[in-house]
């Protein structure tokens, strides 16, 4: 007797996180991004700090805001969300975020007041501190998607270089959008930004690719859901996204970096900011498309 | 004391008895489930077949939702019973992704993750769930699996073909099913890739079946 086929069930498949979730990874990578390359820049080029010491808390305070509003909204029981510091369970890596972005945000406040007062030496005594939890709240997302054990597609090990090399190619297209903006003259800087971005594109792009054609799927349903998002519904997300992403800014990237005309360098990283969260939203959903019995 | 939960699939009629007494007896919302049944067809006319398998939570040894809940909502009771704290969820649905059985749903009223509890609050009382009580072939069987005198415990004994849904994630789910197949539990399993990559070419087992 051949064929099979599942004739009556309830459970539909439905999206629980939506995009309210890609915008907590999408702007998460923002803040964390801008706040690492800053500290980098801060410590290589001393004497033109004044512009990261300036933005980092500000883009920082931005866009680690959005995170943690989108990341309230999305609670079915929003003004709960004070519970995850007095009952907190630390197996979950969710309770392990939001301690460490909370560490975060106080990281973030001190720049602030040390930009205002013009008191360096304040930063630079929670820089340490500061790399460590900008680091941990990237990173995180990996360890809550490792942990969802029902949309395999997450599970890859992977996840952990992908959302710090988006974080890298946040953080520089960000920070060359606003040098463009604001007609920042530091060439070499944005010079070193843009290879930051070319290079973080080129090797996520890469490993989402190495992941979709090489990774080991265990199971049926991993398999299915890479068939969603690479040939599927999601097909035209993802796929938008991987040209918005990585193949656009590395071209009108490298132009600017090779001819030094920068107006490319803001559309690259225009580009580069909306494709990561189709990227973003896309592999969000697509586990999520298939029902789990 | 270890609760865990057996389904004889060859006694089941596909009634639904058992998602209507839960529904009852849990005041579970419309459009939600606890328990649902679902049903599956095999073959072709005339040679067809319908096998019908209740889902339910199953309260997994290494449950993947007590995990990653990140204020304890879910829990574990000392009989095994993964138990949830609707005043304490927090509403993120964490545990929905990570539980691979699709057992847990946001309750629209309270707004709270709930699932199959075994019927707790019945069991506190010596009272057996709802689900047994209403299964006119006593298909579901309820008991102590650290009782070896337990009618599931001479069940597990008795029976060669006791399955669990998807072993491989080692979940160690203590809800059992016998007298089912691959794919009763696992459709999806009906049909293998035969290798791992997405470009491998996909071939049908004809022992299992495929869609």
């Amino acid at each position: 007797m051949l064929g099979s086929e599942v004739t009556f069930d309830v459970a539909l498949p439905k999206v629980v996180w939506g995009w309210l979730v890609s915008t907590n990874m999408w702007a998460k990578s923002i803040a964390t991004g801008s706040f690492l390359l800053g500290l980098y820049f801060i410590k290589k080029y001393p004497e033109k700090d004044a512009f990261f010491r300036k933005w980092v808390p500000i883009l920082g305070l931005i866009f680690i805001g959005i995170t943690l509003l989108v990341t309230v909204l999305d609670l079915h029981h929003m003004f709960r969300f004070w519970k995850i510091f007095v009952f907190a369970h630390f197996t979950s890596a969710v309770t392990l975020g939001a301690w460490v972005v909370s560490g975060f945000v106080v990281v973030l406040l001190i720049s602030f007041w040390s930009w205002i007062t013009g008191n360096k030496k304040l930063f630079d005594k929670v820089m340490i501190p500061g790399f460590l939890l900008a680091f941990f709240s990237t990173i995180y997302t990996a360890g809550i998607m490792g942990e969802a054990t029902a949309r395999e597609l997450w599970v890859f090990p992977a996840e952990m270089i992908q959302m710090l090399l988006s974080a890298t190619l946040a953080g520089s297209a960000v920070y060359l959008l606003i040098m463009t903006i604001y007609k920042v003259e530091m060439e070499e800087v944005k010079r070193e930004l843009g290879y930051i971005l070319i290079g973080s594109a080129f090797l996520s792009g890469m490993m989402y690719l190495g992941e979709i054609l090489f990774a080991r799927m265990h199971s049926e349903f991993s398999h299915r859901a890479v068939e969603i998002l690479t040939f599927g519904s999601l097909a035209p997300m993802f796929w938008l996204g991987v040209f918005l992403t990585f193949i656009i800014p590395t071209i009108l990237v490298g132009i600017a970096n090779e001819k030094k005309k920068y107006e490319y360098a803001l559309l690259g990283s225009i580009s580069a900011l909306i494709g990561l969260w189709f990227v973003k939203h896309s592999w969000l959903l697509a586990p999520q498309m298939l029902p789990l019995s | 004391m270890k609760l865990g939960f057996l389904v004889d699939l060859s006694r089941c009629m596909g009634c639904m008895a058992c998602a209507v007494s839960c529904k009852a007896e849990n005041d579970v919302p419309l459009h939600s489930w606890r328990l649902r049944v679902k049903y599956i067809d095999q073959g072709e006319f005339p040679e067809v077949k319908r096998h019908f398998v209740p889902l339910r939570c199953n309260h997994c040894e290494n449950a993947p939702c007590e995990r990653i809940c990140p204020v304890s909502a879910l829990h574990y009771l000392p009989n095994g019973i993964v138990n949830v704290d609707h005043n304490r969820c927090i509403g993120c649905a964490s545990c929905m992704m990570a539980c691979p059985y699709n057992a847990i749903y946001i309750d629209p009223i309270t707004n709270s993750a709930d699932k199959c509890t075994y019927c707790a609050h019945r069991i506190e009382v010596g009272m057996m769930p709802a689900c047994v009580v209403a299964c006119p072939t006593h298909a579901n069987i309820f008991g102590d699996l650290d009782d070896p005198e337990s009618e599931i415990s001479k069940y597990l004994k008795e029976h060669k073909d006791i399955m669990v849904r998807k072993p491989e994630l080692n979940t160690k789910p203590k809800h059992f099913y016998v007298r089912g197949s691959t794919v009763d539990l696992d459709p999806l399993s009906s049909e293998r890739p035969e290798g791992y990559t997405l470009f491998t070419e996909v071939k049908f087992l004809d022992h299992i079946g495929g869609h």
